[in-house]
């Protein structure tokens, strides 16, 4: 049970930088809170196959993480100027 | 301006064949756990992706060969094909391998189960991976915009 209040802490965390997201008044910022919610969306993942005890929900994690780094850089690499 | 600092560099050298490998267990693991072919080739597109980002096009067209990727995304659907024909003597997507077949009918559970179905996921997870790729590397040589 005290895994479900621990995503729930990070439930709200994620709401706050969803916030920032809408209300953002430059584009970094917005990225800033989606690599944020990215990792938040992490936490939340492994807080939560720790609370349903599935081990396997840990992989969704892992390839989630791996992904929105990805994610991130890519869309660096579009406000860098640095076009293909 | 053809690639990215150092820092991103060296980090793609570190992370692309942990994506690689770990696409690589979601494939072969697709009828155990999570995922299967579709998800773990769009994993593995991602470390190309990733590859393409970090590095810079020019970097990307000398390692991807476009014949090659070609080649291999027709032969991953000729393989799911002739996995879902082999037992075609009693029906079409009879799974022969797992009724009575030589390897690929272990215990339920095992890595070496479920019959056709790991060669299906490894040849879907090749062609997801070469289209993809293959793909984004035609967008990314596009560019339109500077003429």
């Amino acid at each position: 049970m005290i895994f479900f209040y621990a995503a729930l802490l990070v439930g709200v965390a994620a709401l706050l930088a969803v916030a920032r997201l809408i209300l953002g008044p430059s584009v970094p910022d917005r990225v800033v809170a989606l690599d944020t919610l990215n990792t938040l969306v992490v936490a939340a993942m492994v807080l939560l196959g720790a609370a349903y005890s599935r081990t396997i929900y840990i992989d969704i994690a892992i390839v989630y993480a791996l992904l929105s780094y990805i994610g991130t850089l890519v869309i660096a690499r579009y406000l860098q100027g640095g076009l293909m | 301006m053809n690639d990215m600092g150092l820092i991103v560099r060296t980090l793609a050298r570190a992370t692309i064949p942990l994506i690689g490998i770990f696409g690589a267990y979601i494939v072969s693991h697709g009828h155990l756990t999570p995922g299967g072919g579709f998800q773990g080739g769009a994993t593995i597109a991602g470390a190309g992706i990733l590859f393409l980002i970090a590095f810079g096009l020019e970097e990307a067209k000398k390692r991807i060969n476009k014949n090659l990727y070609s080649a291999l995304e027709g032969i991953g659907g000729l393989v799911f094909l002739g996995a879902a024909m082999l037992g075609l003597s009693v029906a079409f997507f009879y799974n022969l391998l797992w009724h009575k077949g030589p390897i690929l009918n272990g215990h339920p559970g095992s890595l070496l189960s479920a019959g056709y179905l790991p060669i299906m996921n490894l040849a879907v997870g090749l062609k997801v991976f070469t289209g993809l790729v293959s793909a984004l590397m035609a967008i990314a040589l596009y560019r339109r915009w500077q003429k």
